[in-house]
């Protein structure tokens, strides 16, 4: 589904991603982790758009189509998620109205009519239901005034409305409290299948409890230095990042 | 030639009392403003002055369709085309008359204009406690292409009572116009009013228009002006509150596209204690088009305990647009509260990305942004088909097709 070569990219005259390779196939769920600084946002950023980001060098393909090539919101119409580490506050327009810009509009790139609103509203509710979320939510402006674990929530209650193919989740663990974790983890597990595919970007390995990974990837100064199944995860997490940043530091000194 | 030319040729045609021919004397030898005067600083005449507008003509009659093409399809519509007064509602409890001459209260050039030459209007009388449920539309057509038209209007509305008006003046079969438009509204004691302005006229009319509301006390008064259409638009809004528990809101959204210019000027006059007053104005400016917007609020040393917000918003989404903006503090009380502030700002770039990663395209994202931006104010609107409306031609302006309710 993803396939990311050599990819390079940074800030101006910095570069931050120096090269990333990753495959990642239908149904399969990848976490990234790696020590602050090493560019884990920055890769879920340039997959979804973010124009502050310069690219000058590989390539990132989706189900065979060149994404660089693709404005945010074509990338987001082909299926791709980035839910987002710092929710942005939009006053002035209401959860509902926001999602059904977002999904008619989806609808539209593809040739189909607007959902007609009931039918809307069912799907709301239904989805609502798997994250746990209060009636009022729809009614509150995007995320103004959310608390960090009602953003979170927000970020996951778009993806499930929006079904996406790929969903890049970043840092959505951070700020949330051990409750609210399992009832996202819960909901993303939900939304799984053989045709989807997650990456989970996370500093702590307390996320992969409830999204078990099927590959974990440790990025460290812009490359992937180690790769592996889901025990590299717990590996981090009783020894830390101080062995593979020195063995990495040592490879590209 | 120019305007002043015109008109003094135009007034000679009339049979002016002497109390108005002196006011017109007072006018000529002042003249149009100009920008060396501190209330029309920012705002130029010049060039609309210089053009050869016809004055008070008369042209043809307007069918029925299109009158309801520009009505909000309320039942109780006063007509107006070219000064004259066409179609009246019956209202129970409401008299509705043509143009009442009432006495002048402005001292500026404009008002004494309007006030010596101005032969057509609408006098509208609510009598004491009643609520008039439906809300009155009024409607000015222009039919004459370069028509210079002058309206002077009154509604005075009696004790305990209330009501609610939109008021629209249109250009039909021509383009370029210039009204000079003023209203007087009186509000007895304990009334709730309601008065919203659609400006939406064709890209070659000009405004002027000056409003004076004078409130007793318990009365709320709400001014709601939503500019989106014309050349150039003057909007003075001036309200004076003579007794205590007054409420005056003012509400405004500007959306300004190509060369556009539109000015808002408001005044309040805090004359007794105990009273508040409210106002949003948000302005939108896209290509060339130009805003200022200049709030003056006084309150007078007796007005204590006095609440007064005042706040101004803009937007600038092109390199080419500008806005004056300019809040006036006069407060010679010692009690009181009053805030005010005055933003100017681009899209939130972040949220953007945010939008467009979800799938709406830059154009629909810069449009939502947009909508929420102004939707503060527009939710301030009571009637619904007003509010719709405003919302509707926001999204034709920013060329989208969304809709923004749910």
């Amino acid at each position: 589904m993803l396939k990311i070569n050599n990819l390079k990219a940074g800030v101006e005259d910095n570069q931050i991603l120096k090269g990333i390779t990753l495959e990642v196939k239908a149904g399969e769920v990848h976490a990234i982790m790696g020590p602050n600084g090493s560019g884990k946002s920055t890769l879920s950023s340039v997959i979804a758009g973010k124009e502050d980001y310069e690219v000058d060098g590989g390539s990132i393909e989706f189900n065979g189509v060149d994404l660089l090539d693709l404005s945010p919101e074509e990338r987001a119409h082909k299926g791709v998620f980035l839910s987002f580490q710092y929710p942005v506050e939009i006053p002035g327009i209401s959860v509902s109205n926001f999602i059904k810009t977002a999904l008619n509009e989806k609808r539209k790139a593809q040739g189909l009519d607007p959902m007609p609103a009931k039918d809307l509203l069912k799907m709301m509710k239904e989805k609502m239901n798997l994250l746990e979320m209060k009636k009022g939510y729809l009614s509150r402006n995007m995320n103004e005034g959310f608390s960090g674990g009602e953003k979170k929530r927000n970020e996951i209650f778009q993806m499930a409305m929006l079904e996406p193919k790929l969903s890049i989740l970043d840092e959505t663990d951070s700020g949330l409290d051990i409750d609210a974790l399992r009832v996202v983890a819960n909901g993303v597990n939900k939304l799984k299948s053989e045709e989807n595919a997650t990456i989970v970007i996370t500093h702590y390995q307390r996320l992969l409890d409830y999204i078990v990974p099927d590959f974990v990837h440790v990025l460290y100064n812009g490359r992937i230095v180690k790769s592996g199944g889901k025990e590299l995860a717990h590996e981090l997490d009783e020894r830390g990042y101080d062995t593979i940043i020195k063995e990495a530091d040592k490879k590209w000194a | 030639m120019g305007l002043i030319n015109n008109i003094k040729s135009y007034s000679e045609t009339l049979e002016l009392s002497s109390d108005k021919r002196e006011i017109f004397d007072s006018f000529l030898s002042e003249g149009f403003p100009t920008t060396k005067d501190e209330e029309w600083k920012y705002t130029s005449l010049k060039k609309i002055i210089s053009e050869d507008f016809l004055i008070e003509e008369t042209g043809t009659k307007i069918d029925e369709i299109t009158i309801n093409k520009y009505s909000l399809g309320y039942k109780d519509k006063i007509v107006f085309v070219d000064g004259k007064l066409i179609s009246k509602p019956e209202i129970s409890n409401v008299k509705i008359s043509t143009f009442s001459d009432f006495k002048s209260y402005g001292t500026d050039a404009i008002s004494k204009l309007n006030a010596s030459l101005s032969k057509s209007g609408f006098t509208i009388t609510v009598d004491k406690n009643s609520i008039i449920e439906k809300p009155i539309e009024i409607l000015f057509f222009n039919t004459v292409e370069n028509n210079f038209t002058q309206y002077r209007n009154s509604i005075s509305v009696g004790e305990n009572s209330e009501a609610k008006f939109i008021e629209k003046i249109q250009n039909v079969g021509c383009n370029s116009s210039f009204t000079n438009h003023c209203t007087q509204i009186s509000c007895g004691k304990n009334t709730n009013i309601e008065y919203n302005k659609i400006q939406n006229n064709t890209s070659e009319s000009k405004l002027i228009d000056t409003m004076v509301v004078y409130q007793k006390q318990d009365s709320t008064c709400n001014i709601n002006t939503l500019i989106f259409g014309g050349e150039f638009i003057r909007n003075n809004l001036n309200f004076e509150q003579n007794g205590t528990n007054c409420e005056s809101n003012m509400n405004g959204v500007s959306i300004l596209t190509d060369s556009q210019f539109a000015d808002n000027h408001t005044f309040v006059d805090h004359k007794s204690a105990h009273c508040r007053s409210n106002e949003m104005y948000k302005g939108i400016y896209l290509g060339k088009s130009k805003g200022v917007f200049n709030g003056k609020i006084m309150v007078r040393q007796d007005s204590q305990k006095i609440d007064a917000f005042q706040s101004n918003n803009n937007l600038l989404l092109s390199e080419d647009a500008t806005i004056d903006s300019k809040p006036q503090l006069e407060i010679y009380a010692d009690d009181v509260k009053c805030s005010h502030g005055c933003t100017i700002g681009q899209l939130d770039d972040d949220a953007l990305f945010y939008m467009r990663s979800r799938g709406i395209g830059i154009t629909e994202a810069k449009a939502v942004l947009t909508y929420a931006f102004a939707s503060e104010a527009i939710d301030n609107i009571t009637i619904d088909k007003v509010g719709l409306l405003a919302k509707n031609l926001l999204s034709q302006k920013l060329n989208v097709d969304l809709d923004f309710s749910l």
